[in-house]
């Protein structure tokens, strides 16, 4: 039971209502797991397992009730080797009056214990969340790694860097196990341990399969997450930045283990966002940071975002994150996340315990107890902002469990677990009753712990590992296991402590589904000798014991890569955006229309039989152009770029406009405040020079997005397609795109047939119906891609499947199923992103000058179980609405409340409405030339915004590059950068670029590019703000 | 307050006799003027309004309640075609015997609901002063009301057309700059710069809101023989020097006494919260009734003083938030932690706009100037307003040397550079005396020192 005071309380501890950890283990040698629950002010208890989930309680004979003021984290280890038991339990000490220091109870094989932290040196004393036991050294003995964690002082939110600087109490500590006596040697290790470091939990795994343990360290708060690969000399090396793109903002519980089958452990990171509508408008959530966040980024910190995050392991180099493609991202108040086969099906699950007993975050207990300090002495204050707690917003949420099934997790909350609110922090699995499956068991706060019982029973056959290892690490922790069985793997590793303040027992349990046959069975031992072990019985515990001897696993043979693309740097080109900011200017848009340079075209200038490379550039920056001599690159001076260094240049085409034989060039501009610069130009070709013609095309205001040539009225002469974007300042309003026929000689007019009013993001000609002319394929945003058939000049519309409006991106020709014909591939918004989340319908978007002050404005509604609610914040649409401050006074009165009662139905149905019905990438399958039927892609495809296709030859076969991300996103979104870029060779068969030598894609990508050198190819990546990158092939 | 307190037992009263007795007349005094500007500032705190949008919203009631006391004053002139953009009203419900300061007051209270937030305090203590009202006399009233309403309906529409409502949804201020000498978000709530357009909104009296342009600030430099680092380095040392006198220095107590940042923000646990506080207008709106207080002015004067009182803050807001979005100058704190200490906190919480000119400095100048045109120099005065925020009164020998202790406040919070108030100080005097010379309020002797 945790009590409240005025001195004792969340306002004064953060982490007050955090709750205690549950630990599963045999202390008594009856073979049936006991369980030890964490008080963290009470007394601990230890229960003996009788079986048939019967429970005695021998806390007190035991002596483990501890001594230590606040209790945090549990783990169950034999630290002495004399096949005992012992229980290590963490502190919280030197914090308000809190006394003592983390405690081992060594197991005296009797039912008592001694409490013999000193003996050890594992008497640390400070801010303990809890301990992780594994051999980073590989000497044979189990060394800790202890997570503590920060509290708020002014300090704490200062500079990243501070987390070099070892900070007493508040630092984590990794200590080394030397015979039996453990020493920190934390700072020698290269383990961070700043006054900054909100550690909640830790990871460990051999994530990148070396054969060395890594570990992975959750921080709370601002400070970025430590990811220390290991050095295997003692050291580690912090490698966040390099293999992480997306984390979690207050990462809480982890939990690490191979999902998908692919023989590397993936990782789970736990975070707050809530799930049930009102409690999401009613909580502060990223919005909040919409200028913290930059200024973070100032201090050293690493962008992040307040959801779970779920990261898949590519093949140890980097992760990608998956959760909302999962729909795993927003379970709440979240502390424990289990991996495991509940269901006995081979595919690992997921559990994710819930809940906290008050809401500090609750946005209008925050405006409450602003008049907590008004007038009133510090301490007086506190005694009225805690006498005020109960003002806070209960936080009971239901724990969460999700069937996997090795791609894709499903939601089985009220099927297999009640889904009734709780109080949940620890949790551990661990088969109670002995029955072949994973029951669970959960700490409540201020509440009897819960026993879920697994009634899997014998439908589905399993087998258990138990390990024998050395004298110095008997139980074998850090042991992986390979089970072969039906075709699959399963990799599994053994550590003690999983979740959240947890342990389970040192013991493997997989599931294997219908068949009872085992082909056999891998044991990695610690030392990376490993045995195999054919044809084991299943529905069973295998006890797997270590003989000396024994092969040494050789991991490089899974680290080979096939590589074909060599990197090269013939062009040094990064992009960097301006400081212009759509969101300062429209706060309730969903993405920047600003950021979608640079611009990047191919043409042979000099006509040498080698193109050549333009690249537009941001505002203030100059284009470039490249000449290419089959060997290598030269800039080319062109004084007319430098003097319109001010425009923004969103897309560029080089094309002979006036028939004299060179290819001219015409620059689409982007975003730019200043109307003479958002206008598109025109540059003609005097031998090499490029100079800029006025009149020669109609004025364009708009932000352009594409520029394509074709001589679609076949009169001999280029003419030129004009998708338009978007009108900066008014994100909803949709814009007139055009064809500009050519007159010969260079002047164009547009057509006056065609008419098209959207918002353009990319056009192809191709020929569709394949009667020798090109037609026109056009994608949009919020609207249905286009297809134009041309006939002789004249472009009629054809008819494409229903409820195809998206957010398109690109589109290109291939042919995905193998068939023989090209199918149409279009990239959209994906499935890994958060308006996945809510899509029981279709997204929307309501324009319209709502509150009558002459601005339009773009509002957006998603679908949560058949209703629809403002996607943005009472805060933010009140920043755009003056008059949303005076109808809802209160966070309270706006939340849970639907679009048309914010809003009111009249002012929707006067607003201009548009759509969203697909958000999946996918592809017009060509039957026949018919393209009746749109197919989504693989899940692989849907990780973020599809926004280039580029086809190569590799190999004598046709391939595709795909490649997209997207940070113009608001906070609403983070930022998407999952699609790590695939190389395509048909709907079934594809990979990872990163697996031929390309680095993964981590930025924005603007447009891949191949073209030809004298003696290889080039393949050229373009990212927004970021560098632009090459490869030979 | 006296209303208040009777009346639940006049409720009663008047049910058991109104059918039979004879109403007594309403009286309206100066002093329930003063608390319907109370309740005001109360809903204002608890809405947590920036300093710029509280000094409109004390400014316009005032007009309605000035409006309403003299369409046919023989004392005080009509500001209608004085003040920029008021045409003349269209009046039709006048009547001799209206109770003018019964109507004034309700026009105040029309108007203020008009503008807050949180409305429903605001309709809570309208309604229950109408029902007293109106149970107490309701002839009286209703035609008081009736003419109330017509003049503050078009004293609302005036107002409507100052562009507040279009400056809401304009640009918030973008912090993506690298420039080291613009303005940049704050610790520790790190808040959006606080009303970029504020010069877009129409004056009260300026020609414009760069009419007083100040002169520029030292330019930007970290050389340290330059102006500009100097003054910073002297906000580093003087608070410093001031940290090592205590809590209990002079300098602190002047620095607490004039803070006025209604956005400080509070970080405890898990909490980062504002703590209320009232503007600096409020706190010469304060000023202003100490003085109307102590000399006990009539219900004329009182809504004379507080209207040209607030004026003068509006038009210094304005004045004074044209130059500090134009010069977009960084905060000593920024530089401070940048370049010299990284752990270094200012005496008073940052507030979240760029630092020149200081706006305490333009506003405390231009409400002092006016004050003393009305209660004359020399006018000394206890000034208790910052009580009810627990803060202790101070003495003041006049208006000028209450905004002298103001302006050098800035100095001792360490949020501003010297330049910001002496510059702050001229540019709101000019803006005060503007006001004086523009503005006639008495018909026969503008220049009305002392009662």
């Amino acid at each position: 039971m945790v009590t409240e005071d005025s001195e004792h309380n969340i306002i004064n501890y953060i982490y007050y209502y955090n709750g205690g950890g549950v630990a599963a283990g045999d202390i008594n040698s009856d073979d049936l797991p006991d369980l030890f629950f964490v008080a963290n002010t009470g007394e601990n208890k230890l229960f003996i397992n009788k079986g048939n989930l019967e429970f005695e309680d021998i806390s007190e004979q035991a002596n483990i009730q501890g001594n230590a003021s606040w209790n945090t984290g549990v783990t169950m280890i034999d630290i002495n080797n004399d096949g005992l038991l012992d229980i290590y339990v963490c502190a919280v000490s030197g914090l308000l009056d809190f006394t003592g220091h983390n405690e081992l109870f060594i197991n005296n094989g009797d039912g008592t214990f001694t409490e013999d932290a000193k003996s050890y040196g594992l008497d640390f004393k400070g801010y303990s969340t809890q301990s992780y036991f594994f051999d980073y050294d590989k000497d044979g003995d189990l060394d800790v790694y202890i997570v503590n964690h920060a509290v708020h002082t002014n300090l704490s939110h200062g500079r990243a860097d501070l987390r070099n600087d070892r900070t007493a109490n508040v630092g984590d500590v990794l200590l080394r196990n030397d015979n039996g006596k453990f020493t920190d040697v934390s700072d020698s290790a290269n383990i961070y341990g700043g006054i900054n470091g909100y550690g909640l939990s830790a990871s460990i795994a051999d994530f990148n399969n070396d054969g060395w343990d890594d570990i992975y360290v959750c921080n709370d708060f601002h400070e970025d997450d430590y990811y220390y690969i290991n050095n295997q000399d003692g050291t580690f090396k912090e490698s966040l930045d390099e293999a992480f793109t997306t984390i979690s903002r207050f990462s809480m519980g982890s939990d690490a283990a191979d999902i998908n089958g692919n023989g590397y452990q993936d990782l789970i990171t736990l975070d707050m966002l809530p799930k049930e509508e009102r409690v999401l408008k009613e909580t502060e959530g990223d919005d909040a940071m919409f200028n913290m966040q930059a200024h973070l980024k100032k201090l050293g910190y690493k962008d992040q975002f307040s959801r779970n995050m779920l990261q898949i392991n590519q093949t140890g180099d980097y992760f990608i994150e998956t959760a909302l493609l999962n729909k795993v991202a927003d379970t709440d108040w979240s502390w424990a996340p289990l991996f495991a086969d509940f269901n006995n099906d081979t595919h690992q699950d997921l559990f994710i315990s819930n809940g906290i007993l008050r809401r500090p975050n609750s946005l209008d207990f925050k405006k409450y107890v602003s008049s907590a300090f008004k007038g009133r002495e510090e301490s007086e204050g506190l005694e009225w902002l805690y006498n005020s707690i109960d003002k806070m917003p209960s936080g009971k949420v239901a724990n969460e469990i999700f069937e996997g099934n090795s791609e894709i997790f499903k939601n089985q909350t009220g099927n297999w677990i009640k889904n009734e609110p709780q109080l949940s922090n620890g949790a551990i699995y661990v088969d109670l009753d002995l029955d072949g499956d994973l029951d669970l068991v959960t700490n409540n706060f201020n509440q009897a712990a819960s026993i879920f019982k697994n009634t899997t029973n014998g439908k589905a056959n399993y087998l258990d590992l138990k390990f024998e290892y050395k004298s110095t690490n008997k139980e074998g922790v850090g042991s992986k296991a390979l089970v072969y069985s039906n075709g699959k793997s399963q990799l599994k590793q053994l550590y003690k402590s999983r979740g959240f303040l947890s342990s389970v027992e040192a013991k493997l349990h997989f599931g294997l589904g219908k068949t009872s046959k085992i082909d056999s069975v891998k044991v990695i031992w610690p030392n990376n000798e490993y045995i195999v072990i054919k044809q084991p019985e299943a529905n069973a515990a295998l006890n797997v014991v270590y003989q000396e001897g024994g092969q040494i696993y050789d991991y490089s043979k899974n680290k080979e890569k096939n590589i074909i693309f060599k990197k090269e740097d013939f062009i040094n080109f990064t992009h960097k955006e301006d400081n212009y900011n759509d969101f300062a200017e429209e706060k309730l848009i969903p993405y920047k229309v600003s950021t979608l340079g640079p611009a990047f075209a191919l043409g042979d200038i000099d006509d040498n039989g080698f193109e050549d490379i333009y690249i537009g550039n941001s505002v203030g920056k100059p284009a470039i152009l490249m000449l290419n001599n089959g060997l290598s690159f030269e800039k080319s001076d062109q004084p007319e770029f430098i003097e319109d260094i001010n425009f923004e240049d969103n897309s560029a085409l080089f094309v002979d406009v006036d028939n004299d034989g060179d290819l001219d060039l015409y620059v689409a501009s982007g975003a730019n405040k200043s109307p003479k610069y958002k206008t598109d130009r025109l540059y003609l070709n005097n031998n090499g020079k490029f100079t800029k013609k006025e009149g020669l095309v109609p004025e364009d205001q708009f932000i352009t997005s594409t520029v394509i040539a074709y001589d679609y009225d076949a009169d001999g002469d280029q003419d030129l397609f004009i998708g338009n974007y978007s009108q900066l300042g008014n994100f909803g309003l949709m814009v007139d795109s055009y064809i500009l026929v050519n007159n010969g000689s260079g002047h164009f007019e547009k057509d006056q047939n065609f008419k098209l009013t959207s918002k353009v993001t990319d056009a192809k000609w191709y020929d569709i119906n394949e009667d020798g002319i090109k037609d026109l394929i056009i994608t949009t945003e919020w609207d249905h891609p286009y297809i134009f058939i041309n006939e002789e000049g004249k472009l009629r519309e054809m008819k494409l499947p229903n409820e195809l409006n998206g957010l398109w991106q690109t589109v290109t020709m291939y042919d995905f199923d193998k068939d023989g014909d090209k199918d149409i591939l279009f990239g959209n918004w994906g499935l890994n992103t958060k308006f996945n989340l809510n899509f029981d319908g279709p997204l929307m978007m309501y324009h319209s000058d709502f509150d009558r002050n002459g601005v339009e404005e773009s509002i957006l509604a998603y679908n949560n179980d058949g209703k629809y609610y403002p996607l943005n914040t009472k805060d933010e649409l009140s920043s755009q609405m003056n008059v949303i401050s005076k109808i809802f006074t209160d966070h309270k009165s706006m939340a849970g409340k639907t679009i048309e009662e914010v809003i009111t139905k009249g002012s929707l149905k006067q607003a201009k409405s548009y759509k969203v019905e697909t958000l999946a990438s996918g592809y017009l399958l060509n039957e026949n030339g018919k393209f009746d039927k749109f197919i989504p892609f693989d899940k692989d495809f849907q990780l973020a915004p599809i926004t280039s296709f580029l086809e190569l030859q590799l190999k004598n076969e046709n391939q595709l590059v795909v490649g997209g991300n997207s940070f113009r996103v608001n906070t609403y979104h983070g930022a998407y950068s999952a699609l790590k870029g695939l190389l395509v060779k048909g709907k079934d068969r594809y990979n990872f670029v990163s697996e031929f030598g390309i680095e993964p894609f981590h930025d924005q990508i603007k447009k891949i590019e191949s073209l030809k050198m004298k003696s290889f190819n080039l393949l050229i990546v373009v990212s927004n703000d970021g560098a632009l990158r090459c490869y030979s092939y | 307050m006296k209303v208040k307190r009777l009346l639940l037992f006049l409720l009663i009263l008047s049910c058991l006799t109104s059918c039979e007795v004879e109403n007594e007349p309403i009286i309206i005094q100066s002093e329930d003027y003063h608390n319907a500007i109370d309740k005001l500032t109360e809903v204002m705190v608890h809405d947590i309004f920036s300093p710029p949008a509280a000094s409109r919203l004390y400014v316009y009631p005032s007009i309605a309640a000035y409006e309403t006391l003299n369409q046919n004053s023989e004392e005080y002139l009509s500001l209608a075609t004085q003040l920029n953009g008021l045409k003349p009203l269209q009046i039709t419900s006048y009547k001799d015997n209206i109770n003018l300061n019964l109507a004034a007051l309700i026009a105040y209270l029309n108007v203020s609901e008009e503008m807050v937030f949180s409305k429903e305090i605001f309709t809570n203590y309208k309604d229950s002063l109408y029902t007293y009202w109106d149970n107490n006399n309701k002839k009286e009233f209703r035609a008081a009301r009736s003419y109330a309403e017509e003049v503050s309906s078009q004293i609302i529409k005036w107002m409507k057309e100052d562009r507040y409502d279009k400056t809401r949804t304009m640009s918030v201020y973008n912090i993506y700059s690298d420039d080291p000498s613009v303005w940049q978000p704050t610790p520790p709530a790190y808040m959006n710069g606080i009303e970029p357009h504020w010069n877009k909104l129409r004056p009260f009296t300026l020609d414009s809101a760069s009419q007083f342009k100040p002169a520029p600030h030292p330019d930007f430099s970290l050389e340290p023989d330059s102006q500009f680092y100097k003054e910073l380095m002297s906000v580093y040392k003087i608070n410093n020097d001031i940290r090592e006198k205590g809590n209990e220095s002079e300098e602190i107590a002047i620095a607490r006494f004039w803070d006025c940042n209604p956005f400080v923000s509070v970080n405890k646990g898990h909490y980062m919260f504002a703590e209320k506080k009232i503007t600096p207008g409020a706190h010469w709106i304060g000023i202003c009734k100490i003085a109307c207080e102590k000399n006990q002015t009539d219900f004329k004067k009182t809504v004379y003083a507080q209207t040209k009182t607030s004026i003068a803050i509006a038009d210094a807001f304005i004045s004074c938030w044209d130059e500090k979005y134009r010069s977009n100058l960084v905060r000593p704190e920024t530089l401070i932690n940048k370049y010299i200490d990284p752990d270094w906190l200012p005496i008073l919480q940052t507030p979240p706009f760029p630092e020149y000119t200081s706006g305490h400095s333009v506003v405390s100048s231009s409400a002092a100037e006016v004050l003393t045109t009305i209660f004359g120099d020399d006018f000394e005065f206890l000034d208790t307003t910052e009580i009810p925020y627990g803060l202790p009164a101070r003495f003041f020998k006049s208006f000028k040397s209450a905004a002298d202790e103001a302006i050098i406040s800035r100095v001792f919070g360490g949020i501003h550079y010297e330049s910001a108030v002496y510059e702050g100080k001229s540019q709101g005097i000019l803006v005060g005396k503007f006001v004086d010379q523009k503005i006639q309020f008495l018909k026969f002797n503008d220049k009305d020192k002392s009662q």
